[in-house]
């Protein structure tokens, strides 16, 4: 549980929380000659195909469109990946469950540590974007690290439940992928949230994840501070899924080693 | 008090189908699951202090691992408590974690980060850690293109940099080369100088004779006994009665050749191996006294009959064979029941499986009855000396 005691026993394990990750983050490169240029390739190649098509054929008029449209698309894939990674990062590693002890969500957390790496290293193609198109962020930056911090938290809490779940249910990542691929066009991303008539919109934003990102642009594109209750709204939601996690998690971690 | 364990029980379910996904749990709602459980560990309690070497020892599946795990806190108890104090290194697998992508230098900071070295420590003992294992030229190699020794050599080099209270080992010390294991021992034996806790399971018995001032027998999941090394040494040796005098009857007959011929006025009905304290059974230690006691059975009187063994090793090498004619026994006649001695005052023989011919048969060597090779026994080492035999020597200067 997420206890005074549990994340003081966490952070004594802090050091082999940055070590998996940083060496899962180092593998993760490793093996291709092009290194981390091809895990930058494929939100721009991405973000190639979905501005030609929905500048021409949907015509949508946004500000900014190009940076608009990698921003969603980085958050989005933020949350893509470390749920995904995560849903195996404890099935993946038996022998770390089988033959030794440590607090097991050190493994999802570890792993949630380097998705965010490799969208720190998004951010870095995106600065240079906005360099391209000459847009300067004000100062509602500030809240950038905030967001990105709520994001990480929420991430978080649903992997826990997932990787845990996925241990025995082994098609969680199955359900969890078409999940994933749902959101990515029920989530304003590519289009903005004006598209849909103002009495459903409430409906959208009800996913914690279309205003993280709505509140982002604004922050970053648009010079304008996010809403209290918006930042209120997220930060309750993370909290709440994070809370579920961890029971979740809580509950199942003691047969890990058994159920793997 | 390092470690103590109370009252603990272990069970594990089964389930006969085994459902790993939500869908084969959702069609199984129509039909339930019978599970199997099984009791691995039933009333364990022990307690192991400061210092202390304690070795765990019993037949496979007794459940000497799945104590270990669960004082290494990776199984959990069904019920009791287990305690443990100050810091613990399990040494349950050698290398756990390492990533055959990365370089050794990397592998050893992922390794000893998992082993629970803080990253002050792994700095200062990488360059110990690849000399001691002797990769200085491959540091910035790749782990997968290291041969499996020389990972074993790197795993073992990083694991006993950590500075332990407690240790727990589990049958590391079957891989490797003898080189390999002289050099665990040593380490073994520079943590037990420095005070630290060793619990050690092996089916070892001579590394556990060594090693372990105390031991803890399991059998089926049961403590079946605790105290001195030897005392429990012994009984695990000599304890298994039932069904070790079957099992040394259960030879199963050799195809083509017959394994047992005579024209039958003497049977041997039954060979039982005696250990020092007069029960039958069929493991020894070296050096133990044993008594080969074979039973007959004769019709009707047959008069100067000649009783013999002959023992073979494993691999069917004839070792040593005698009767009771060349011993210059005579006897002058059986009728019914009866059995007869061989008495062996101190097994000679280091370690392994050996095989028994017992023959009833006439002075001029016509068989009564000749069981070819159907009674066996095992010696189990005691010192520390090679080979099947012992010779009685010793080195002068």
């Amino acid at each position: 549980m997420l206890t005074a005691t549990h994340l003081r026993e966490l952070s004594g394990y802090r050091e082999l929380i940055l070590r998996l990750a940083w060496s899962d983050f180092k593998l993760r490169y490793k093996s291709s000659a092009l290194g981390f240029f091809w895990s930058l390739l494929e939100p721009l190649l991405m973000l190639l195909v979905l501005y030609l098509v929905f500048t021409n054929l949907m015509r949508i008029q946004v500000e900014h469109y190009q940076l608009f449209l990698l921003l969603g698309i980085i958050l989005w894939n933020f949350l893509d990946r470390g749920t995904s990674l995560s849903i195996g990062s404890i099935t993946g590693k038996p022998s770390l469950v089988q033959k030794i002890y440590f607090p097991r969500d050190i493994l999802v957390i570890s792993t949630c540590i380097m998705a965010l790496m490799m969208t720190a290293l998004e951010f870095v193609v995106f600065v240079i974007f906005m360099a391209i198109f000459r847009v300067m962020p004000g100062w509602p930056i500030a809240f950038f690290p905030l967001l990105v911090a709520l994001e990480f938290f929420l991430i978080l809490g649903l992997s826990l439940a997932l990787s845990a779940l996925n241990i025995y249910f082994r098609d969680v990542q199955f359900i969890w992928r078409v999940v994933v691929q749902v959101g990515f066009f029920a989530t304003p991303i590519l289009y903005p949230i004006t598209i849909f008539p103002e009495k459903i919109r409430w409906i959208v934003m009800l996913n914690p994840m279309a205003q993280i990102i709505i509140m982002m642009r604004n922050c970053i594109l648009y010079g304008t501070p996010p809403e209290v209750l918006s930042l209120a709204y997220v930060a309750l939601s993370t909290l709440a899924l994070l809370f579920v996690g961890y029971v979740i998690f809580d509950r199942l971690e003691p047969r890990f080693a058994e159920a793997i | 008090m390092v470690v103590e364990v109370e009252h603990l029980w272990k069970t594990f379910q089964i389930p006969h189908e085994r459902r790993t996904t939500l869908f084969e749990n959702l069609v199984g709602l129509m039909r339930p699951n019978h599970y199997e459980t099984f009791t691995v560990l039933k009333d364990v309690s022990f307690r192991v202090e400061k210092g202390e070497c304690m070795g765990i020892i019993g037949d496979n599946g007794s459940g000497k691992s799945t104590l270990l795990k669960i004082i290494a806190n990776i199984l959990r108890p069904t019920r009791g408590k287990v305690k443990v104090k100050g810091k613990m290194t399990p040494f349950l697998e050698l290398g756990v974690g390492f990533q055959p992508d990365l370089t050794v230098k990397e592998n050893i900071g992922v390794y000893a980060t998992v082993m629970g070295l803080s990253r002050r420590d792994i700095k200062d003992r990488a360059d110990d850690v690849i000399e001691f294992a002797g990769l200085r030229r491959f540091e910035d190699t790749k782990l997968k293109n290291l041969s499996s020794g020389m990972q074993v050599r790197l795993a073992f080099s990083t694991a006993i940099q950590t500075d332990p209270d407690l240790l727990l080992v589990d049958e590391v010390l079957a891989v490797g080369d003898m080189e390999f294991q002289q050099k665990c021992f040593d380490v073994f034996n520079r943590y037990r100088k420095e005070g630290v806790t060793i619990l050690f399971v092996s089916h070892d018995l001579s590394a556990v004779r060594r090693f372990c001032d105390r031991t803890l027998l399991l059998g089926d999941g049961e403590q079946r006994a605790f105290g001195g090394t030897e005392e429990i040494l012994d009984k695990y040796v000599y304890g298994k009665k039932e069904e070790a005098v079957e099992s040394s009857q259960e030879r199963e007959p050799a195809a083509e050749k017959p394994n047992r011929w005579g024209d039958k006025k003497v049977t041997i009905t039954n060979v039982e191996f005696l250990d020092k304290f007069g029960a039958a059974g069929n493991r020894f230690t070296s050096f133990d006294p044993m008594k080969v006691r074979i039973h007959y059975h004769a019709p009707s009187i047959v008069p100067d009959p000649v009783f013999g063994i002959t023992l073979y090793s494993e691999h069917e090498l004839y070792l040593y064979g005698t009767n009771t004619e060349l011993k210059g026994i005579n006897i002058e006649k059986v009728e019914g029941e009866g059995h007869i001695d061989l008495e062996i005052e101190r097994l000679p023989m280091l370690s392994g499986r050996f095989f028994l011919t017992v023959a009833a048969h006439t002075h001029e060597g016509k068989p009564y009855d000749w069981l070819d090779k159907q009674y066996s026994f095992e010696v189990l080492p005691k010192g520390k000396d090679g080979g099947l035999f012992d010779v009685p020597c010793r080195w002068v200067t």
